[in-house]
Order: C-alpha cells, then structure tokens, then sequence
C-alpha cells in the first residue's frame, strides 16, 4: 500500500543522472536490491538498482525498467532502520514513510509542471528555468516569491483517486493539474476540497460535510454544476490504518552499509527542505505566522538586491583572477624576451670572434630564425639567409597556388578547369582575396601578405596576370588585354568605329562592371587617349541637372590643325 | 563621324572642331584641355577681327544674340560653352597678353587684342600719316587730333570703333618712341602726333 501512495512510476530505461533534478545530487547506487513493501516482499519489484540523491529514492526495475521503477521522495521518511541480515536473509534497510497524501498530489503535480516547463514570476518578471525540484521550482529564484500559479489545494482529490489505481495516477495527476490552471485562470472549480480531509464539498457549503473544517471560499461566481470526478473516499485510503507504513530494501549482494551512510547522510541535510517554502506556504495557507518559517532574505526587494550583489561580486573576483593571471603571464613574457636578447647577443659574440670567413653553425642559424618566427626578432639581428630563403619559397609558393585559383588547375587531358579569371579578364583585388581565402578554407592569408604575393605572381602565370592600382585606389589584377594601353587602344579604335559612347554602352561592350570601367577610362582620359562630350553644354535638352551625362570620344584634339577661317 | 568645317552666315569660315562635342566641354586632362584653349583662342581672335570685336563678356555664352553668337554656339551639334568654361578661356587669353580685363579689376569682360597693342599703334600711325598727307592743305603737320577724330573719322578708317581705353594704349605706346604727344584741350584730351624721329 505504502508503495503505491508514496511513490511515482518513472521510466526506468533513462539513465538516472537524466532523471535528477538540475539541483539535485547522486549520492550512492546499489544494484541487486529487493523492495519490501511493508512487511511483504512486493513482487515487481525484486530485482533492481536503488539510487539515493539529495532529494530522492530511486529503484530502477533491472527487467520491466519501463513499468515498474518508481521514485519515493525522502520527505516522507520519517525514521530509518537497519537490519544487517542473519544466515540467509539479506542485510534490510527499512524506511518508515509519513506524510500527506494530499502534499504528495501537489507535489507531483507541481513536480510533473515544473520539470518540463519555465515559468515567468509575476513579481519580477524573473524567467525561471526549468528542471528544478519541486520545492526549489515553487519559489522565484530571483525574488524568492512563490509562484501563485501553482495547484491550490483543491487538487487533493485527485492524490485520493491517486491511490485507487497506480498506473493511472499520473494521468489523474495531470487532470488535477490542467483543472487547477484552468481554475486559476478563470474557470470556477465545480468543488470545493476540504484543506483538512480532502472530500470534495459542494461549492455552496461553507464547512466540511465531514470533518467541519471551514472551507476556503471560491473566488468569484459559484457553480453548482455536479463534479464529474468521483466524490467518495477511496476504500485503499484508510482500510487498514494499522499496517506497516514502510517500504524495505533488500541488500541481495550487500553494499548495504555504505548505501545505508548515504540515506542517512541525505535524510539528516534535508536538501528538500531547504527551498520548501512553497510546501510550507501551501500547508499553511490559513494560518497567519506562515511567513516564520521561511528562509530569510529569500523574499522581495532586499532578496533582489542581494541576489544581484553576490552576482557582482562573484564577477568582480573572477574578474581580478583573471588579471592576475595575465599579468603573471606579462611577467613570463618579459623574461623570455630577456633570454631572446641573451642568447643573441651570445651568438653575435660567437660569430664576430670566430672571423666572418667561417659561415655560422647550422644551430646558430636555426635559432635566429626560430626566434624570429616566434617574433623575438632582436634589431641587431641580420636577417639570415635561410630565412630570406624560406620566405620566398613561401611567397612563390603562396603566388603558385593563388595561379591555380585564378586560372584554374590543369586537367589531365590539358584542359583547364574553373578559376576565377577564367572567363574574366580583369578582376579587382578584393574579390580576388576573397575568392582566394574562400579557396583556401582554413590558415587564411592576411592581406599584407596577399600583397606581397602579387610580385610574385607574374611568374606562376599564363597568359601572365599583372596588378595595377587605379588613382581612385581600386586594385585589380589583369590579364594582358587589360594593361591600360591595350584598353586604351581597344577603345580608341571602338570609339573610332561606332562613333561616341556612354560609360555604360562601353561597359556593355567590355562585359565589365560599370564602376570598373569607369575607373579604366578615367585612367585612359588621364593618358590622353580620350575625350569627353558633357551634355551639361546642351543649348537644348541637356543642363546641369538631371540627365546630363558624358559621352566619351577619342581624342579629337589630339594632332588637330586649323582649318578654319585664315586672317 | 567625320568632322567637317562650316562657313557661317557672315561668311566666316567655322573649323571643323568646332563641330566636335567635346570642344564645348572643359576636358579634366590637362593636356587636352590646353589644346582645346588654344583653339578656342585662335577661334575667338579670328573671329574678333573678322567682325571687328572688341569687347568679350563672360555672358555672351549665355545670350543667344550676342555677336558672339556664331562661334560660342553650335546649334548643328547642340551644344553652347558653359561660362564657367568661357571665364577660364578669357583668363588664359589675358594672361598670354591676348586680351585684357576691361574695366580693370574684374573678370567678366574682355577687350580682345586681335591686333597688339602694339600693331594698333603702328596702325594708327600710319593712318594720321596718310590723313596728313591727304588733307595736308586742312592741317599743318604736328596737327593735334581729338580721341573723337580717330574713332570717327569723316572717312572710313581702319580705327573705326575702336574702343578709347585700346586707343589710349595705342597712344602710350606711341608716346614712349616719341611719335605722339598727349595734351589737354578745352574739350578733353589730345594727341599731338610728331614726325618719326630720324
């Protein structure tokens, strides 16, 4: 009986760190136990793992895991006993449970809403996380006030029905739940529960049927509409008020002892009680001292501001640790550069002493150039030449690769596959670093080394790809059709054919971006190579304003002799 | 599109640059656009002497019936020199000694030197020699001339509406070899012109 009303069926194949709540802690595990419920040994549940934690007793079924694992919460162990085992019996650990089976409803019940849902405290304003145990889900974790939406007592009829049927009690749980936030917001309960012994009260009444305790009045309208749940007491609740209520534990293969220290160790820090303000506010909703029992400083204002004090100051102590740490990092770095300077000042003695006809040693040289990777590099230091040697080789290598994404890479029949440049003549420097880092994916080449590349890349390239910068700033790189002069010519000889042209019907004619053409002619008119047409000096149709645009001609003033009128 | 030279209506022959777009638009290349202010130059002065101007102000580009009308506008191709382009033209020609801002002390207006001062002075000259020799009965030599009797002859002239300030500067210049002689007369000023000087 007593596993039954204290304990909620969980799913046994979840691993059991899984099912503990974000504050709560495995304390100890025992496989091979046997549960005794009372004094009979109850038979679904003689071969399992127990786990204890801060707040729970878990036994997770070895063969029916999903059905027939359940959790007791240790709230309601009242007193424990050990019984180390004689001859073949087992070592036993008896717990003996108390408590209301109305608190076990609204503690499953908030349980079951809490641990899957965040809540938004209606003081603060506080987004609660979900995950927490029932006591500590109750409060606002930043201003310490209970959540109102919490079940109220009136879903104590469900924990009655509770305990008519196991397998149904979750669902029955989860009804009395979404009855509960429906009534809180807005539907009127069709009942009242007596806070006292349960039975559901007409909503009229003003006192228990039963026991005459006063009943807490319904807010707003009263409904007389009949409850649909069932009224009556179950038969299981007090049949037989004299037996054991206790459930054992059976150390079939021992760890009895240390599993036992455990129990004791949790039941004795009463981790559950320590946020249990919820359960305390609502047990003793009517009486005036409720306030007494709960934990100081939790509740408004003051708890706010505490709670944002200890944060700050938490911060401000990670925050010179870390500073200190840097620091003491400064302090190294400084003495590794001091070392730096020793040991080449070192090898410079070396060197000047031993007469500069014999070459450096090879470890002398492979310091230096060690210490200048690492950015050590002292003034004094020449550079050396295997670190000339292996910047170039690096630079050309960079330069040949950068080919390959430019032009594309040669196939084995010849052909030359994809490349930026493939169908582009002329392409500016950003799309270039851009296309080229994209290629690249990973160890990105910085742009200063991009431009030292681009020297190095008319030599890895065919038809060979030169940068020019414009005077505007635009770099772009460029095939040999592209050089000012062969645009120049180009232009001027289209110019000559088909007569004067817009910056945008030469754009159309090159299949290059209007901008990108415009900087080119800018730089042939800079040459000389053209002229412009500015319609702004229309007599008719032209202006200053709008519509006034320059067409470009081919340098009519160039060699030009007078052929007008003589004096 | 081939250029082609034009002979406007007062029989002045137009270059055919003049019927290219891009000479009535200033050219951001310094190269071109000296090239292009020469020939506008060489166009004003031709022209200048052909209708015998004098004066250029910035806002014949503007009017469309100044005298200027024939060579600062070219309506075949649509297209006037904007005055902006025009005042950076006449500063040129001032500066090259081919015009000169008048009145002084400002940049609007131009008296254009299609002959040199210099060549005025040598026209002059000629001029009073061969009226002395004409009307020598009329006017004893070391005849003194009003600014009037140059600038409107009985006869024609070839000083004919000259503007005073280039006669005055044709004086001058002749004063400084010793062939005129600046006076006052009851009725203004004026020039006593003295043989050449052996």
């Amino acid at each position: 009986m007593s596993l039954r009303r204290y304990t909620r069926a969980v799913d046994g194949t979840i691993p059991i760190q899984a099912l503990l709540y974000n504050d709560e802690e495995l304390l100890a595990s025992q496989d091979s136990v046997g549960i005794y419920d009372g004094s009979q040994k109850a038979p679904d549940h003689q071969n399992g793992v127990v786990h204890v934690t801060t707040h729970r007793l878990f036994f997770l079924n070895t063969h029916k895991a999903h059905s027939k694992s359940f959790e007791l919460s240790l709230s309601f162990i009242i007193q424990t006993e050990y019984y180390a085992g004689l001859f073949k019996s087992s070592a036993k650990v008896t717990c003996h449970l108390s408590g209301d089976p109305i608190d076990l409803g609204s503690i499953e019940g908030g349980a079951a809403h809490a641990q899957f849902d965040s809540w938004e405290c209606e003081v603060c304003a506080y987004r609660n996380p979900p995950g927490l145990s029932p006591a500590a889900a109750r409060i606002c974790a930043l201003c310490g006030v209970p959540r109102t939406a919490l079940p109220p007592p009136t879903t104590s009829v469900s924990s009655s029905h509770l305990s008519s049927s196991l397998p149904t009690s979750t669902l029955s749980s989860s009804t009395s739940l979404t009855s509960a936030s429906r009534s809180s917001s807005g539907h009127k309960p069709t009942s009242i529960a007596c806070p006292a012994c349960t039975f559901l009260n007409h909503p009229s009444l003003r006192s228990c049927e039963i026991c005459s305790t006063e009943l807490p009045q319904p807010r707003g309208e009263l409904r007389s509409a009949p409850s649909s749940r069932p009224i009556t007491p179950d038969p299981d609740d007090d049949d037989d008020p004299s037996s054991l209520k206790a459930i054992k534990i059976s150390f079939r293969k021992g760890g009895d002892k240390s599993f036992y220290a455990a129990l004791k160790r949790s039941l004795k820090s009463k981790a559950w009680e320590n946020n249990a303000l919820g359960t305390n506010l609502s047990r003793d909703a009517n009486s005036p001292d409720s306030g007494i029992g709960n934990p100081v400083g939790r509740t408004g204002i003051s708890g706010i501001l505490r709670t944002v004090e200890s944060s700050t100051k938490g911060r401000e102590t990670d925050m010179k640790d870390a500073l200190q740490d840097l620091e003491a990092l400064m302090v190294k770095a400084k003495d590794m550069v001091k070392l730096a300077a020793e040991l080449n000042e070192k090898l410079t003695a070396v060197s000047a002493s031993n007469h500069s006809a014999t070459p450096e040693p090879e470890e002398a040289t492979f310091i230096r150039s060690s210490l200048s990777q690492l950015g050590l590099q002292m003034t004094n230091t020449p550079v050396t030449l295997d670190m000339m040697k292996d910047e170039r080789r690096w630079y050309d290598e960079l330069a040949r690769e950068l080919a390959r994404v430019l032009q594309g890479q040669p196939a084995n029949d010849g052909s030359i596959t994809g490349g930026m440049m493939k169908d582009r003549g002329i392409i500016a420097l950003d799309e270039v670093w851009g296309g080229w880092n994209r290629a690249r994916g990973v160890a990105l080449i910085p742009p200063s080394t991009f431009l030292q590349v681009l020297p190095h890349l008319s030599a890895h390239t065919d038809p060979i790809i030169c940068h020019q910068a414009f005077a505007s700033g635009l770099n772009v790189l460029h095939t040999p059709p592209y050089t000012p002069a062969a645009f120049g010519a180009r232009l001027y000889g289209f110019l000559m054919m088909n007569g004067a042209k817009t910056t945008v019907e030469i754009s159309a004619e090159e299949n290059l971006t209007v901008a990108l053409v415009t900087e080119m002619l800018d730089a042939v008119e800079r040459d000389g190579g053209i002229c412009r047409d500015d319609s702004a000096a229309a007599i008719a149709g032209g202006g200053s304003g709008t519509g006034s645009e320059v067409r470009w001609w081919g340098n009519v003033f160039h060699g030009y002799m007078w052929d007008g009128q003589e004096v | 599109m081939a250029l082609s030279t034009h002979t406007t209506p007062s029989g002045f022959l137009l270059p055919s640059i003049h019927s290219a777009p891009p000479f009535f638009t200033e050219q951001p290349n310094p190269t071109t656009q000296s090239t292009a202010t020469e020939q506008w130059i060489r166009l004003i002065l031709t022209y200048a002497r052909h209708k015998k101007l004098f004066n250029l102000r910035v806002e014949d580009a503007e009017i469309a019936e100044s005298d200027w009308e024939e060579i600062l506008r070219n309506e075949r191709i649509n297209r006037r020199i904007l005055p902006n382009h025009l005042s950076n033209i006449i500063a040129t020609m001032v500066s090259k000694n081919l015009a000169a801002y008048e009145p002084p002390k400002q940049a609007r207006s131009v008296l254009v030197f299609w002959r040199l001062p210099e060549e005025w002075a040598e026209v002059l000259y000629d001029w009073v020699r061969l009226y002395q020799l004409v009307s020598c009965f009329h006017w004893p030599l070391n005849t003194i001339l009003t600014f009037y009797d140059i600038t409107d002859p009985p006869s024609g002239s070839p000083l004919g509406n000259i503007p005073v300030p280039l006669l005055r500067r044709a004086i001058v210049i002749l004063g400084k070899t010793g062939r005129s002689q600046t006076i006052a007369i009851t009725d203004g000023e004026g020039v006593r012109f003295l043989p050449r000087a052996k």
